[in-house]
């Protein structure tokens, strides 16, 4: 083993369990890559980082983390958007990447075996020429991993028809707080009997143990797909159109909406498809399924359009402008930065039928806050993306880009909706939860966490408010104080 | 304590809500010295809380046709019915969502979203007796879950009491929401051991535009070449919204023809349903029949396959012991269990119906004959299942047989977090006494 520059003897031990070159980090210069994922505006250096290559390994870090009273957490890439894995406590990072093996793939009882560091999209490329691919598509897809997307129950712009990723997990490897390893449903059979633990652990922000194996599901590729993109001179007349659509009884595989800002950012950046600049609002719409059906809805959707006064609409003609219209769309978040030194993803659902009224008050928050506000979407299943656009240098900026986004957020729990549809809670909407959760509903959740993390020093602080004036929560006492 | 007395006591406690005196003799179990019927959800949480805190046990039902589903108890202090409890909340038709109270009957909710074109995409057993929360707190499911998942992935909200009383809601009203913990999912399948749904909000589909039913049956029995056949449709570009297969009784109860049948049902519009027809032919090997049920047929064969499963509301009239079992496998070994089903009938003298979803793994068998051979039967389709790494669970018994037959097989290894789950929300023990895995 190559001599270690510390003294530190967790560092040391630490070092022991994970063996070979490279597995571990503990310089600060080597940390500070890790002071932060997706969620930029908190920071905190870690412990260490280590790098295990398989579930012994991360069992084994756990049980001395547990024994030594150290907090830990896991992390896959580290594009999670809501801090979930930043270590405000001073973590030991557990560093998926390694454990990356696709184990098996079964394609006649549609199931594939992954360790958690797989990269999403490397599962569809490895089975694609079989002719199936994995349903969730986050737009981070080409370098998150599903170990991550279990944590966040990711979902993406085809989640409008195959449901997110907690609709395609069957199974999980799972190693708990204390360092016992765990298996759910490892054969994938659904309805296990007992408590649904598989529907408990996705979307628990890596709070409640660290999954080292998913066994999820995967779907033959549909016969035939359709994109349409249809721009349109009012906002109102695209929202219009969304609801149309869902109202004639037509399922699209996705239905995305992007603002004039929007189409300003993407424009600028690396994959422009020469998007009108003076349009109000796009929708980006797909239809897939078996051949016979699909000209019928799209022609119907044709129809919608024009009802609703779009200026032009057309359908894909092949499959690089299809790909072309995607790559638009999918790199959004990041084409911000063509138009803003900074920006702010937010991610909040709403009722579709609330999407004009919801579209004007964002509008009104912008103003109110003198920033300007990009709305990217899944329209379909109103979840909602405005983008805060700002300067970190500028004095101020920060925290008003932080405070119109928790707005925006207000806005969606006021008519009925929720502050995150994929992007989860982490650090930064901890305290939104009480727009939309009473104090004896948030323990009702804190409850949970006891059972599986009652020592809490796997991902402490994250996804809960800090405890209020009136109601104590005592397991919570070594809950960090975020500024 | 006397029947009368409990009702007294809780006469005194709770004037407004309707109460009887209740059945103490019942041979499924799972009743209540006293039967309450409170009309809102203030009335259901001042009874749990009072429970609660005087140490009564309680038992709930909704309509009642799962009360051979689990339980070691023949007779709770209270059942809690919740079969007035019922009614749309809200239905907000652009959204394709709704919120149902817990009692409402599963098709007056198919009904009402009927006129709207929308439907709940879950197809459960006696659809005109169960209410949506016991469809939802058993996780039932149909054979149309191969196109439409099952309850967790239709429920999107919850409001339950919890048994000190508190209102928690769970989830939210819109389609996507990753705000803190999925607690839906603990309440789906919980079989109301850790609180009582009020309120559930599900995520809706259009009505489909198109439906067809296709009976596929093959004389020959010859389990390979239908193995054969389900891999290559389901590699093939149909996408059918079930792929069940029936052993040769219940086909002949359900269609006439006493043979392995393959039930594989489209729904879309009425082009791709044809589309998917004319596939199937191609695809169908040469000796086996091929019988398409449209609109009153294709309903009536559902409504009829829905209904085989015994229902704790009706009393038995058979003289013989009936049961019926879930079984969870791998997709395509569902073929094995239901042969392995089958043959139950010559070695333990029995009438045995049973249909397994070749694209989802589940499977359900329904057995009628003398107890001793019921209770053998089980016990050795639960040994078959389990080499194929399933598992069985007995969803109707008679109290008699859940004493001999564990209805949810052995604790899994991790069963400290169930139990922790049950602590922490009901370390009283209050709801539905050992009527879950492992005797929670
Ligand atoms: C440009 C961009 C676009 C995005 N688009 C989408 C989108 O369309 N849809 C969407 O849902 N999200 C999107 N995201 C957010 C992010 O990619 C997802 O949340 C993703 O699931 C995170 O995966 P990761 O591997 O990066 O996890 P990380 O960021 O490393 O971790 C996220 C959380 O999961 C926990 N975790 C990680 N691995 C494990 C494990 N094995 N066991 C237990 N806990 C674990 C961590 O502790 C942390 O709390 C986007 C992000 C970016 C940067």
């Amino acid at each position: 083993m190559p001599k270690l520059k510390t003294k530190d003897k967790h560092i040391k031990k630490l070092a022991e369990i994970v063996k070979g070159p490279n597995s571990i980090l503990y310089l600060k210069e080597d940390l500070l890559a890790y002071d932060c994922d997706g969620f930029t505006i908190h920071k905190h250096l870690p412990k260490a980082v280590v790098f295990p290559k398989d579930t012994e390994e991360v069992a084994a870090i756990v049980k001395y983390c547990d024994a030594n009273n150290l907090p830990f957490l896991a992390r896959g890439a580290g594009t999670g958007l809501s801090g979930g894995a930043i270590p405000l406590n001073g973590e030991v990072i557990i560093s998926l990447v390694r454990m990356k093996r696709l184990i098996s793939v079964d394609t006649e009882n549609r199931r594939a075996v992954v360790e958690p560091g797989f990269v999403n999209l490397k599962l569809t490329n490895s089975i694609s020429d079989r002719g199936y691919y994995y349903a969730p598509d986050p737009s981070s897809q080409y370098c998150c991993t599903i170990g991550g997307n279990v944590a966040e129950n990711a979902g993406g712009a085809h989640c409008l028809k195959y449901g997110v990723t907690t609709n395609h997990i069957l199974g999980l490897e799972v190693v708990l707080p204390n360092g016992e390893i765990i298996e759910i449903s490892s054969d994938g059979i659904p309805d296990a009997p007992g408590y649904d633990l598989l529907g408990i652990l996705t979307g628990s922000e890596g709070t409640l143990g660290i999954v080292t194996k998913i066994t999820v599901r995967i779907l033959k590729n549909p016969e035939e797909k359709q994109t349409v993109l249809a721009y349109f001179d009012k906002v109102s007349d695209g929202s219009h159109a969304v609801s149309d659509i869902i109202s004639a009884g037509i399922v699209p595989a996705a239905l995305e909406m992007m603002d004039k800002i929007a189409i300003e950012a993407v424009e600028a950046a690396a994959f422009p498809v020469g998007h009108p600049k003076d349009i109000e609002a796009l929708l980006l719409i797909e239809v897939d399924g078996v051949s016979a059906g699909i000209d019928e809805q799209i022609n119907q959707i044709l129809e919608v359009c024009k009802r609703r006064n779009v200026r032009e609409v057309k359908v894909a003609q092949d499959e690089q402008e299809r790909g072309r219209w995607w790559a638009n769309r999918k790199t959004g978040f990041g084409a911000m930065g063509a138009i803003s030194p900074d920006y702010l993803v937010q991610d909040g659902v709403i009722p579709r039928s609330k999407l004009p009224e919801v579209l004007g008050r964002i509008n009104q928050i912008s103003e109110e806050f003198g920033l300007r506000i990009a709305n990217i979407f899944h329209a379909g299943d109103g979840n909602l993306h405005p983008l805060v656009l700002f300067d970190a240098k500028k004095p101020g900026d920060t925290d008003k880009a932080l405070k119109a986004g928790s707005a925006c957020l207000k806005v969606c729990a006021d008519v009925g909706g929720s502050i995150t549809g994929e992007h989860g809670v982490g650090i930064e909407k901890k305290e939104e939860m009480r727009f939309i959760f009473s104090d004896e509903e948030i323990m009702a959740q804190t409850n949970v966490r006891e059972v599986f993390n009652p020592n809490n020093l796997l991902n402490a602080g994250k996804l809960f408010p800090t405890p209020g004036r009136c109601i104590e929560m005592k397991s919570d006492v070594n809950e960090p104080l975020s500024s | 304590m006397l029947v009368e007395e409990a009702f007294l006591q809780l006469q005194e406690q709770f004037p407004d809500v309707e109460m009887k005196y209740g059945k103490t003799d019942n041979y499924l179990g799972n009743s209540g010295l006293v039967r309450v019927y409170p009309s809102s959800e203030q009335q259901i949480s001042a009874i749990l809380k009072y429970a609660n805190e005087n140490g009564k046990t309680v038992s709930v039902e909704g309509n009642g046709t799962k009360r051979g589903f689990g339980g070691l108890t023949e007779t709770a202090d209270i059942l809690v019915s919740l079969s007035r409890y019922k009614g749309i909340v809200e239905h907000t038709v652009g959204d394709m969502t709704v919120t149902v109270k817990s009692g409402t009957v599963f098709r007056e909710l198919q009904g009402f979203l009927a006129k709207y074109n929308q439907q709940v995409s879950l197809d459960p057993s006696w659809p005109e007796d169960a209410t949506i929360g016991g469809v939802i707190a058993s996780n039932d499911s149909g054979p149309k879950r191969l196109g439409y998942g099952s309850a967790r992935d239709a429920v999107i909200g919850l409001r339950v009491v919890y048994p000190d009383g508190s209102i928690i809601r769970t989830g939210g009203k819109v389609v996507k929401n990753v705000a803190g913990y999925d607690t839906n999912k603990l309440f789906i399948g919980s079989m109301g051991t850790i609180g009582i749904i009020t309120e559930i909000t599900l995520k809706l589909r259009p009505s489909p535009k198109a439906e067809s039913l296709s009976l596929l049956s093959f004389p020959d029995a010859n389990l390979k070449e239908i193995h054969s056949f389900v891999v290559d449709l389901l590699d093939s570009m149909i996408e059918p919204i079930s792929l069940e297969l029936l052993n040769p009784k219940l086909s002949k109860n359900l269609t006439g023809t006493e043979q392995y049948t393959l039930v594989v049902g489209f729904e879309d519009v009425k082009s791709s349903v044809d589309y998917q027809i004319n596939k199937l032919k191609d695809l169908k090997p040469q000796n086996s029949e091929l019988n398409i049920l449209q609109d009153e047929e294709l309903r009536a064969f559902w409504d009829r396959l829905s209904c085989m499963i015994p229902n704790g509301k009706r009393v038995s009239s058979s003289n013989q012991t009936e049961a019926c079992v879930k079984i969870g496998v791998k997709n395509l070994d569902v073929v094995q269990v239901i042969r392995e089903s089958d043959l139950l009938q010559d070695s333990f003298n029995l009438k045995v119906s049973a249909h397994g979803g070749l694209g989802h793994g589940i499977c359900q068998v329904n057995l009628l004959g003398a107890q001793e051979d019921v209770a053998l039967a089980i016990s050795r389709l639960r040994e078959v299942v389990e080499s194929y790494h399933g598992y069985l669970i007995a969803k109707h018994l008679s109290l008699a047989l859940r004493h001999k037959i564990d209805v949810w097989g052995d604790k899994p290894t991790y069963f400290f977090l169930f139990e922790g789950i049950k602590k922490k929300i009901d370390p009283n023990r209050v709801l539905n006494e050992k009527r879950f895995v492992g005797g929670i």
